[in-house]
């Protein structure tokens, strides 16, 4: 466990808790050393929710394990399963205004990987459109036209806050993290972000 | 060569002496009373010394831990995050309500904002998920002793390593022999017995003889294992035409339940000394053995069944219909095959002590014969039953309700865990239904506020 201290800092979480989410990785593995994306299938919770391939996809990019600017991992060991982990930890006020926007940054940059799938640095209607169809398959009343439909409603509305009035022959090429971070200027998104450890306590009961 | 001839037959003579003293030692304490369903209560006090011993090695294990700054193992009970209680529908209204303190003029019916909640929700049943939890072995807060259950074993003072080296001497080279010689008398009786009972003519006779052959060998079989049961509430004990249902955390669910009541088992034929067991017992009264043809064919399955049930000399029926074992926290979707049949349901509960031995099977990492062997090599199988009241299906009720109330009723009694998952995820993945579920909630808020806002 010693060479696990770093990450003590990055997640700001104490050497039980590290020891209990290797507990999970292995589990997850299977006694393993990596993780591969077939391990997650072994997670039941996890078909319930629509983004599920966007979800297990952005464990593996490489943008966000740091390892490249786009393309797949096709396997990742229990730091790279720590780094993932990371964005999700809760945003610490005290550490003064610029680190809390730098870890606000890092959440929204994590997001914006999650739309933009071809790594370009733009979220295209394209994407936008495959994220809404995700997020709306299964329900056999709606149709993929409104769904196209909604998704063209909303990156209009995007267009409008990025660029403002727009020509009538002006093509809007994709939403770049700027514009995307404009979108989230003033929304509080710490608290939607974060996943809290329970506080475990020293049990060791005798009877 | 000569000289050695006295010695050798002077240690055949001690080995005789002591073999037979051993016998007749097994046959007063064990098997007589096995077969009278008496007991010296010789169990329950070697549970007194057994409970005494551990807390003294955990208070042992607490001090030597704090003198060097050591962190205990902590118990895995309710998992390691907190997750939020909110629905989908609150926490997106709450989103978008924060998104729309900005200077827009209509909100839009999609936002950016709305994979915020499927994200987070996605990366905590990663961290930490209900089921697979459940099929991993329970953790202990005290040290038993056994070290399969200490995953930080640690060299804390010599007395205690002596004792736990002990505790191994006593186990392996004393209890397992002891337990094997039982286990091989409880089965050579069940076969030779039940044959010797299917010889003879049909009446009373034969199913008094039958029963009681039955449940001497099912109690040698119990005490083979040094199982301590607590039976509660034995008024409700399943009655003739009934279906018994019950929590499956292992094989010996069936040798606890069938000590102290006669039942026919239900169940698929095997090979083996499985198959012979299961030829004999057929012999003396009427058990219902599917073939591997005949299991996958509901309606067979159903039909059987319920011929069982509607004639009332036959004995109840015993069935667990999680399907698979559990590792005894919670119990997990019923199948409702059994719950269709319309006959009345006596639910039993079966909760183990997880201090003498960990009972749950997992029967992907462990085979029949390998648990078998950690079973008889534990210190005992402590268990309580209890029988509650039985219930009978409502005119408005299917049989999946039905089997959920059941459920709930044994589960409130075990004090385990009402789950809503289907055993069966061990090896199978998630029905679709269940997927698109949330999906359709979601989409349902999308495109409700579509439709309203086309309509003003």
């Amino acid at each position: 466990m010693r060479v696990f201290f770093p990450f003590l800092s990055l997640l700001s979480v104490s050497s039980e808790q590290i020891e209990q989410l290797h507990r999970r990785f292995k589990q997850l593995s299977g006694d393993q050393p990596t993780i591969r994306k077939e391990n997650f299938n072994n997670v039941p919770d996890l078909e319930l929710n629509p983004i599920r391939s966007k979800i297990i996809r952005a464990f593996f990019d490489n943008r966000n394990l740091r390892k490249g600017p786009s393309g797949l991992a096709d396997e990742i060991d229990f730091e790279d399963f720590l780094t993932i982990m990371s964005y999700f930890r809760p945003i610490d006020t005290t550490l003064g205004e610029e680190q809390v926007e730098l870890s606000r940054k890092e959440k929204l940059r994590f997001l914006f990987h999650m739309y933009d799938s071809d790594s370009d640095g733009r979220i295209t209607l394209e994407e936008y459109r495959n994220v809404v169809e995700e997020l709306l398959s299964g329900n056999p009343h709606i149709e993929k036209e409104s769904a196209r439909s909604i998704a063209d409603g909303a990156m209009m509305e995007a267009a409008s806050v990025c660029v403002g009035q727009m020509e009538p022959d002006q093509v809007y090429e994709g939403i770049t993290f700027e514009d995307f971070l404009k979108i989230w200027q003033g929304i509080d998104i710490e608290t939607k972000m974060h996943v809290r450890f329970l506080n475990m306590e020293t049990i060791a009961l005798c009877h | 060569m000569f000289l050695l001839l006295p010695f050798d037959s002077l240690i055949v003579n001690l080995l005789g002496i002591s073999l037979t003293v051993l016998f007749t030692l097994l046959l007063v304490f064990i098997i007589v009373p096995a077969i009278f369903g008496v007991s010296f209560g010789i169990r329950k006090l070697y549970m007194k010394t057994l409970l005494k011993i551990f807390a003294w090695a955990t208070l042992r294990m607490e001090r030597g831990a704090k003198e060097k700054n050591h962190q205990l193992y902590k118990p895995y009970t309710n998992g390691i995050i907190a997750k939020d209680s909110t629905s989908l529908e609150e926490e997106i209204k709450e989103i978008r309500r924060s998104g729309s303190s900005k200077a827009l003029d209509n909100t839009p019916e999609f936002e950016l904002s709305d994979i915020f909640y499927f994200c987070r929700k996605g990366m905590e049943t990663i961290m930490d998920d209900e089921v697979t939890k459940r099929f991993s072995a329970e953790e202990l807060e005290s040290w038993n002793l056994l070290s399969r259950t200490n995953y930080n074993f640690q060299y804390i003072s010599l007395r205690l390593t002596i004792l736990w080296g002990l505790g191994v001497l006593i186990r392996y080279c004393f209890l397992l022999p002891l337990r094997i010689a039982l286990a091989f008398t409880g089965i050579s009786l069940l076969v030779v017995g039940t044959t010797v009972v299917g010889y003879l003519p049909n009446g009373r006779f034969k199913e008094f003889l039958s029963k009681h052959v039955h449940l001497m060998c099912y109690r040698i079989c119990v005490r083979a294992l040094t199982a301590i049961i607590t039976y509660h509430d034995r008024k409700n004990r399943p009655r003739n035409g009934g279906i018994c249902v019950a929590n499956h955390t292992s094989p010996i669910d069936v040798i606890i339940l069938a000590s102290d009541g006669y039942y026919a088992m239900v169940g698929q034929v095997h090979g083996g000394l499985m198959g012979v067991i299961q030829r004999a017992m057929v012999k003396s009264c009427p058990h219902v053995w599917f073939e591997r043809s005949e299991v996958k064919d509901r309606h067979l399955v159903a039909k059987r069944l319920t011929e069982h049930v509607q004639d009332k000399s036959k004995l109840p029926i015993l069935i667990f219909p999680e399907g698979t074992c559990i590792n005894n926290t919670s119990v997990m979707m019923f199948k409702k095959g059994s719950f269709e049949i319309g006959a009345t349901v006596y639910p039993v509960a079966i909760k183990y002590d997880p201090q003498f031995g960990d009972a749950f099977w997992n029967s992907s990492k462990y085979g029949m014969v390998t648990y078998l062997l950690r079973m008889m090599t534990s210190w005992a199988i402590v268990c309580s039953v209890w029988y509650l009241p039985p219930m009978t299906r409502e005119k408005d009720e299917d049989a999946v309700q039905f089997a959920n109330r059941v459920k709930s009723a044994i589960a409130r009694q075990g004090g385990l865990v009402d789950l809503l998952w289907d055993g069966g995820l061990k090896r199978e993945k998630v029905k679709d239904t269940f997927k698109e579920e949330q999906q359709k909630l979601y989409s349902k808020m999308i495109v409700g506020n579509h439709e309203d806002r086309s309509r003003s």
